[in-house]
């Protein structure tokens, strides 16, 4: 048999992979790698902004695809909901924020471009580039009129690794694995105006 | 639609959606894009049905153990064929998986060479020690520009900053402020107002008075150098202005720093991915494989157990022709040699349960020949005996049993000679037999007398060979009883004998005796002395012997006399005993012993016929004891055996018993030893039992003689009606 012993080991891995998930374990979302620490909205003018800090840690794994090349996609989702006793709450504004993380390997820089604009800045470490990028300051949310006054109003942030961005057999694995399942839990602020 | 072929229909479309569920899964480790959110269902639905096939095998399994442990029919055959069919299912595939893993390892092992990294690496080295030295350069330019602004303060800043644009040849000129406030800028790109801010990092760098020179990688503008030096102001060095200089690289070395760099990173990316990549297809692999295999295996038991179906239902038909259950149909198999067998199967069955209906039905019909024959021979008169070629007893018919008096049912399957040893009255007719089967005669013919327990019986006798396998078939002797015969012969010539005797004798013998005395009363007077004395004597003489012959001529009447029955209910022990009594006062003393059963049931019968019958055997037997001292054993009892419905009166003496050659002719008149009686007293006892339809017979015991009479119960209706025409 041609077995050789890393195939064989490859087959246990598998099967035991296999058995995690029917196990009813989804890999579960890795605990506070990702963390929302704050968050408010802010009335400057016509505008209701949106201010927040959000703690990003890479898991090692993360961290060293990220090392080897793969680009990675970070998204900052933020809603402006209407609460409902008797139902779900009403989606005012639904608003997304994708950064790609690549590393640059003859600058040996670390570079974020925000999607959305094409716009790039590149970073000597990558925790300065996390620190940057979990700054969120006057993120315009909703022209202030369209908000009832003296209502309550629920802002949720949300950020998550984009497994779906990976490269595609990265996705695989990062679908079963929780090293890659980043994702912060939401974060609400009651915002009146 | 069959039971089977729906399930293999069943089968076909699992296996069709199985197939389509592991092309999408391979599908979707080839190509996320399309099936990336399909991926972890597919996995899942196919971990599922990996499970349950498991479940479904391992019940399979469970369930064949039982059978093979109980022994059903096929089961061994199921486990044999089911254990082959999963070797060359299993083996064959884990043959194939292990290579297939081991050149996936390879395969994707060997897309990455060692040399292709190394040079990816020195280029990358290679391009960086090229900028490295542009990178000096700019630096070395930035600081001798910052020496410029040493006394331009933050109002002209603008101004000088544009000069030094073009003489630096930098894209972007800033100079910054304390945390990086920018005081003023001068970039190429008037478009683009705001200049690039560096990180803090840097600026933390520089307030340490240390310069900072790197690349910058921007989007859509390419590669570019950010040098950033101290750049004191006119109020002295301890001023922290900095001047942030940009510089485009020439559009080659960023042409081809970027190739550099993309080849670099995707070779790199790819080389971090093989990890992943083999990974997910050992996966898949091993799932399809592993989900294939279960199903290969389950597909086995069922097509284990559909080709041993027509087996296994064989192996039960062929139990159940072995324990007699002849025509059982099988369901019928396919068109190969199996549904052959099964057809073959079916029509030997059919054969053999006609052949075994036909056997039956000639049973059926050899069995009622037999019973019919049965019924003939036991309703037949004659007695038939049936001996084997070997001489032994075969068959035999009532009537045998009851003429030889013999249990015959005790000699079946044994020699004549056998049953002769154990009874003695039946040795005169087995020697009979067996001197004529020495003789090998086809036919014979005898008269043999035989001194039954019933009395002495008259047979006739004849034999056949039976026509028998070899040389010598057995024998059928058939026999009558000729006694009544002989004896209704002999009493009806006795009877017309008596009957003219007395009609010819009494005649004359009134006119004798009226002659004779008158003679004595004419002639007496006349006659003296000697002469009279004669006359008287002679004249007396003929007188009594007239009158002897007139009652000897009564008795005669009497016997001929056709019978009158007048029956009534009789108590048979009474009148034995009120009959004994009268004799008891006899000359002789003669000594009774009565043996009186108990229970004895009425007689229908004449009682003064019975009364007389008893005063005759009575009297027959004090005569027979001829002076000695007379013992006479007079026993009542319930018929026994065929003779259950009957009353037996026995009668023994202890006299010298019959002669033996008047047995024959016991009954018949005028046939005595004896010196007394009328010689009519036996027959006219045999007369009255027969009157009664009963049966006498008479016998030699070993101290006596014995009459044995037996009456039915109810007086026959036969006498009765008889007397009445």
């Amino acid at each position: 048999m041609g077995f050789t012993m890393p195939a064989l080991r490859k087959q246990i891995s598998a099967s035991l992979a296999v058995c995690l998930l029917l196990a009813g374990g989804w890999a579960m979302a890795q605990a506070d790698a990702f963390r929302v620490r704050a968050l408010t909205g802010v009335f400057d003018g016509e505008l209701l902004y949106a201010e927040a800090r959000i703690d990003y840690r890479l898991t090692a794994t993360v961290q060293q695809a990220l090392e080897n090349g793969v680009a990675l996609v970070i998204a900052q989702e933020l809603r402006l909901e209407k609460p409902r006793w008797w139902w779900r709450n009403a989606r005012l504004v639904e608003l997304d924020r994708r950064y790609r993380l690549q590393y640059h390997a003859i600058s040996r820089r670390y570079v974020m471009t925000w999607l959305a604009s094409g716009d790039s800045r590149s970073f000597r470490t990558l925790d300065a580039l996390l620190q940057e990028l979990g700054r969120i300051e006057a993120w315009p949310v909703t022209r202030a009129e369209r908000l009832t006054p003296e209502t309550d109003y629920e802002l949720r942030l949300q950020s998550r690794l984009e497994v779906e961005s990976l490269p595609r057999l990265l996705r695989t694995v990062a679908l079963t694995e929780s090293d890659w399942q980043l994702e912060s839990q939401p974060w609400t602020a009651v915002v009146e105006r | 639609m069959t039971d089977a072929t729906r399930q293999g229909l069943v089968r076909i479309g699992l296996s069709l959606l199985l197939i389509l569920s592991l092309y999408l899964l391979s599908a979707a480790t080839e190509n996320t894009a399309r099936f990336g959110r399909l991926y972890l269902w597919l996995l899942l639905l196919n971990g599922v049905v990996l499970v349950a096939l498991v479940a479904v095998i391992v019940n399979n399994l469970r369930r064949l153990i039982r059978s093979v442990r109980s022994r059903e029919a096929g089961s061994r055959l199921t486990l044999r064929l089911m254990g082959l069919f999963a070797v060359m299912a299993v083996l064959p595939g884990l043959v194939v998986y292990g290579f297939s893993m081991q050149f996936l390892q390879r395969g994707v092992d060997s897309w990455f060479d060692v040399r292709v990294e190394n040079a990816l690496d020195d280029a990358l080295a290679l391009s960086q020690a090229s900028l490295d030295q542009r990178m000096r350069d700019m630096q070395q330019r930035l600081q001798e520009a910052a020496l410029d602004l040493s006394d331009v303060d933050e109002g002209m800043a603008p101004i000088a900053l544009g000069d030094l644009r073009a003489r630096t040849g930098a894209s972007e000129l800033a100079l910054l402020g304390e945390n990086g406030r920018i005081i003023a800028a001068s970039s190429i790109d008037t478009a683009d107002i705001l200049p690039h801010r560096p990180e803090e990092g840097i600026l933390l760098q520089l307030r340490q008075g240390r310069p900072y020179v790197g690349l910058d990688p921007i989007e859509n503008a390419g590669l570019h150098i950010r040098a950033l030096v101290p750049a004191p102001g006119p109020d002295g060095p301890s001023g922290s202005r900095v001047l942030q200089g940009l510089f485009q690289v020439s559009p080659r070395i960023n042409d081809l720093a970027a190739e550099v760099e993309d080849a670099f990173s995707e070779y790199r990316e790819l080389a971090y991915l093989r990890g992943p990549l083999k990974d997910s297809f050992s996966l898949t692999l091993s799932l399809v494989l592993l989900v294939s295999l279960l199903f290969a295996v389950w597909s086995a038991f069922y097509l284990a157990r559909r080709l041993v179906a027509p087996v296994s239902r064989l192996a039960e038909g062929t139990r159940a022709m072995a324990a007699g259950e002849y025509g059982k149909q099988l369901p019928p198999g396919g068109n190969d040699e199996l549904g052959f067998l099964v057809r073959s199967f079916n029509d030997m069955s059919r054969r053999v349960a006609e052949v075994r209906d036909a056997a039956r039905q000639s049973q059926d019909l050899v069995e009622a020949q037999r019973a019919y024959l049965e019924t003939v021979l036991g309703r037949l008169s004659s007695g038939v005996l049936a001996l084997a070629p070997d001489g032994s007893l075969r068959t035999f018919n009532q009537a045998a049993t009851a003429i030889l008096s013999v249990p015959l049912a005790e000699g079946v399957g044994r020699p004549l000679s056998a049953l002769a040893g154990q009874y003695a009255d039946f040795a005169p007719f087995a020697e009979l037999v067996a001197r004529h089967r020495q003789t090998s005669e086809a036919e014979w013919r005898a008269e043999l007398s035989l001194n039954t327990s019933d009395g002495r019986r008259s047979l006739i006798c004849s034999g056949a060979m039976l026509p028998g396998e070899g040389d010598r078939g057995g024998e059928v002797i058939v026999f009558d009883d000729v006694t009544t015969l002989i004896q209704a012969q002999r009493d009806a010539a006795w009877g017309e004998v008596a009957r003219r005797l007395a009609h010819e004798i009494r005649n004359p013998l009134t006119p004798i005796q009226l002659s004779a005395e008158r003679l004595q009363h004419k002639v007496a007077g006349h006659l003296q002395g000697e002469e009279a004395s004669v006359l008287a004597r002679s004249t007396d003489t003929i007188i009594h012997q007239v009158e002897a012959m007139k009652e000897m001529v009564q008795a005669f009447s009497e016997y001929a006399r056709p019978p009158v029955l007048q029956p009534q209910s009789v108590d048979l022990n009474a009148l034995v005993g009120e009959v004994v009594e009268l004799y008891r006062s006899e000359p002789e003393q003669p000594e009774f012993r009565l043996a009186l059963a108990d229970d004895l049931p009425r007689l229908e019968a004449d009682p003064g016929r019975l009364r007389q019958l008893l005063n005759n055997l009575l009297r027959n037997a004090l005569e027979a004891a001829e002076g000695g001292d007379c013992v006479v054993t007079v026993a009542t009892a319930r018929g026994t055996g065929r003779h259950a419905d009957m009353i037996e009166l026995h009668v023994e003496d202890n006299g010298p018993g019959f002669d033996e050659s008047m047995l024959d002719q016991l009954f018949e008149p005028y046939v005595s030893s004896k010196p007394r009686g009328s010689g009519l007293g036996l027959a006219i006892v045999k007369k009255i039992v027969e009157e009664h339809n009963g049966i006498i017979g008479a016998r030699n015991t070993g101290h006596g003689a014995k009459i044995t009479v037996r009456l039915p119960r109810v007086a026959a209706s036969d006498a009765r009606s008889g007397e009445n025409q």
